[in-house]
């Protein structure tokens, strides 16, 4: 990929001007923020629908209890706060009053995964797909670029039930083209290739079409698919690309428990012919960096994860040789 | 201001509540239950359904009805009879209740019951949620009320004072919650275990108009829910002084019946017992 042609999104930019779009055609609409919206995506929102926005400040637990009572009168609200405030904070409230209801309440986790790595672990949340993923009824959304985000919004309202969206605060690289069209529950297969699927999400899907492309460099060719669906899992694809490829990596900007290594563990464990290997974030707190430090500590940097693949494609090339000894 | 019952009304409601107390005791054959609670919020459930919401049994859905959310959801035995009285449910439902898959367990599910308007059980989601369908009501200008019955010791939950807090800044005068003041949870006096007192000024002091009733004076229920909203842009809270198991003399006043695992053989006594004090009151406010 040419560099002077890539183009990246802001995704709490893009999200602000899809909700906006959303709201003009859709009066049901409406804006639930903690103290936090206009940082994030609720200030266009506030300015264009000031009577559809409801603040609540710094009670996310109340929020989500009003969130849901918007809902079941027939609002379609969006919510947003930091992780840990809109999944840990009031996850009762989002397992009894939005996912046992099954009310359509879309919820922006805003600065997901490093986002926010210097505000340290009480700010920087890994488990948020294993908690969130947990609850039934619930669909998680993990964007990979502008035109995915920009789609999550307007396809979590139409789904009638309730949405977790994984918001970053990275600007997201451009991997899909205009007109792009999310499928809920359906991933994207963003490079072909046949001897091993590399699956990640988020930010994890540029990091790893550039790791690809340094394996097709060394005459390897990766699969490369976008898991945007975090919840329900695209098992088809999962299992007709590693029937083809038998060799599996997930690569993901969370934890290795119960992420999407996890999900796609569950898929192979059960149905598929493929070994895996999962690269992620061990199972511990984040220490504290920068964004690029940590995703360098934690080697999701695209040289490291070519670098684990190589090193799980040549265990397994040892692994093949002992066996025919 | 406010509405006065007659005194036929007020021996209906009379006859009513102890109808209604009798029907929770045959539900009782078939096992376990939160039995306190029932009793003391029974007589301002039965006014609010007869009396006072705007409300449709073969419209459960209907958009201009008033809510009714029990936040103390394990209070449920005192809806279940009302809703069946009322004709949202065929009363053989009943007796269903506690059996596998049962519409009526001990907590009220929204799914499987009409006229449930929303599931709870965990305490503390109630008014959060009234609060957000107060918003809604208000952005499309409907007139509806949304009245949220809570437990004096569910109060304990900090998301109650958020959602009194929230009710208050965004002057929901479309909510009235009502306060079962019965004095008692599952573990003994709520002034011991966690004293939530004075409910009169905390929520004076978040915003909310505030009167405080005799929760089994039909009279004092009646006239304070016919005037809500007490004060326009701000919530009304009734703080109801209860009786734990009110009407059932053996078991009234004392924590040991906030959940009540009654043997079968003893239904025949508590509803003799439930007779006895019907009669005994029927006869004081009549």
């Amino acid at each position: 990929m040419d560099s002077e042609k890539k183009i990246y999104d802001n995704p709490r930019k893009v999200i602000a001007e899809a909700l906006v779009d959303l709201a003009k055609r859709d009066d049901r609409v409406v804006y639930v923020s903690c103290d936090s919206s206009l940082g994030a995506s609720g200030g266009p929102f506030n300015k264009n629908f000031p009577q559809r926005h409801f603040e609540f400040g710094i009670q996310e637990q109340n929020a989500m209890g009003e969130a849901a009572g918007l809902a079941v009168s027939g609002k379609i609200p969006f919510i947003a706060a930091y992780v840990p405030f809109a999944a840990f904070r009031c996850f009762e409230q989002i397992r009894d009053d939005v996912c046992k209801t099954r009310l359509n309440v879309n919820i922006m986790g805003n600065n997901c995964g490093f986002s926010v790595g210097p505000l340290g672990p009480t700010h920087v949340i890994i488990e948020d797909v294993g908690v969130i993923g947990s609850v039934p009824n619930i669909t998680i959304i993990s964007p990979a670029d502008g035109p995915q985000y920009r789609e999550a919004i307007f396809k979590a309202a139409e789904l009638d039930g309730p949405v977790y969206l994984r918001v970053h605060r990275q600007e997201a690289r451009r991997i899909h083209g205009d007109g792009y069209s999310l499928k809920i529950g359906r991933a994207d297969r963003v490079l072909e290739g046949d001897e091993l699927t590399i699956i990640a999400t988020s930010t994890m899907v540029a990091n790893s079409i550039d790791a690809a492309l340094m394996l097709k460099a060394k005459g390897i060719s990766a699969e490369v698919i976008n898991m945007s669906t975090l919840k329900p899992l695209d098992r088809d694809l999962v299992l007709e690309s590693s029937s083809k490829t038998k060799k599996v990596v997930t690569v993901e900007e969370h934890s290795v428990v119960n992420g999407l290594g996890s999900a796609v563990a569950n898929i192979l464990a059960t149905s598929g012919p493929a070994l895996l290997k999962k690269i992620g974030i061990e199972d511990n707190f984040a220490v504290v960096g920068e964004y690029d430090e940590l995703i360098d500590y934690y080697g999701l940097t695209a040289e490291k994860i070519f670098d684990k693949i190589q090193d799980f494609l040549h265990r397994e090339e040892d692994d093949e040789n002992s066996n025919r000894l | 201001m406010g509405k006065k019952l007659s005194k036929q009304e007020r021996l209906d409601l009379h006859q009513k509540s102890y109808e209604m107390r009798t029907n929770i005791l045959k539900m009782m054959r078939y096992g376990e239950g939160h039995i306190g609670g029932a009793f003391s919020s029974l007589d301002i459930i039965t006014v609010l359904y007869n009396k006072i919401l705007s409300h449709d049994p073969k419209k459960p859905k209907w958009e201009d009805r008033d809510r009714f959310i029990l936040s103390a959801g394990h209070k449920c035995l005192a809806l279940y009879v009302t809703l069946a009285d009322q004709g949202y449910f065929d009363t053989e439902v009943l007796w269903t209740y506690n059996t596998l898959n049962t519409r009526v367990p001990m907590h009220p599910d929204e799914k499987v019951l009409p006229g449930v308007e929303f599931p709870t059980g965990s305490l503390g989601h109630g008014l959060p949620v009234a609060g957000g369908m107060a918003l809604a009501a208000k952005l499309d200008k409907r007139g509806h009320h949304i009245f949220v019955l809570l437990g004096d010791g569910e109060c304990a939950e900090g998301s109650v004072w958020e959602a009194v807090m929230a009710a208050s800044h965004h002057k929901l005068d479309n909510v009235t919650a009502i306060v079962d003041r019965n004095g008692l949870q599952v573990n003994g006096r709520t002034a011991e275990i966690m004293d939530t007192s004075p409910f009169e000024e905390k929520f004076a002091s978040f915003g909310w108009e505030v009167e405080t009733i005799d929760g089994h004076d039909f009279d004092s229920i009646y006239h304070a829910l016919s005037r809500v909203p007490f004060s326009e842009k701000k919530p009304s809270v009734i703080i109801a002084d209860t009786v734990k198991c009110k009407g059932l003399d053996f078991a009234e006043g004392q924590f040991e019946f906030h959940h009540w695992h009654c043997e079968p053989k003893n239904i025949g006594k508590a509803i003799s017992s439930v007779e006895e004090k019907k009669k005994e009151e029927g006869a004081r406010i009549g």
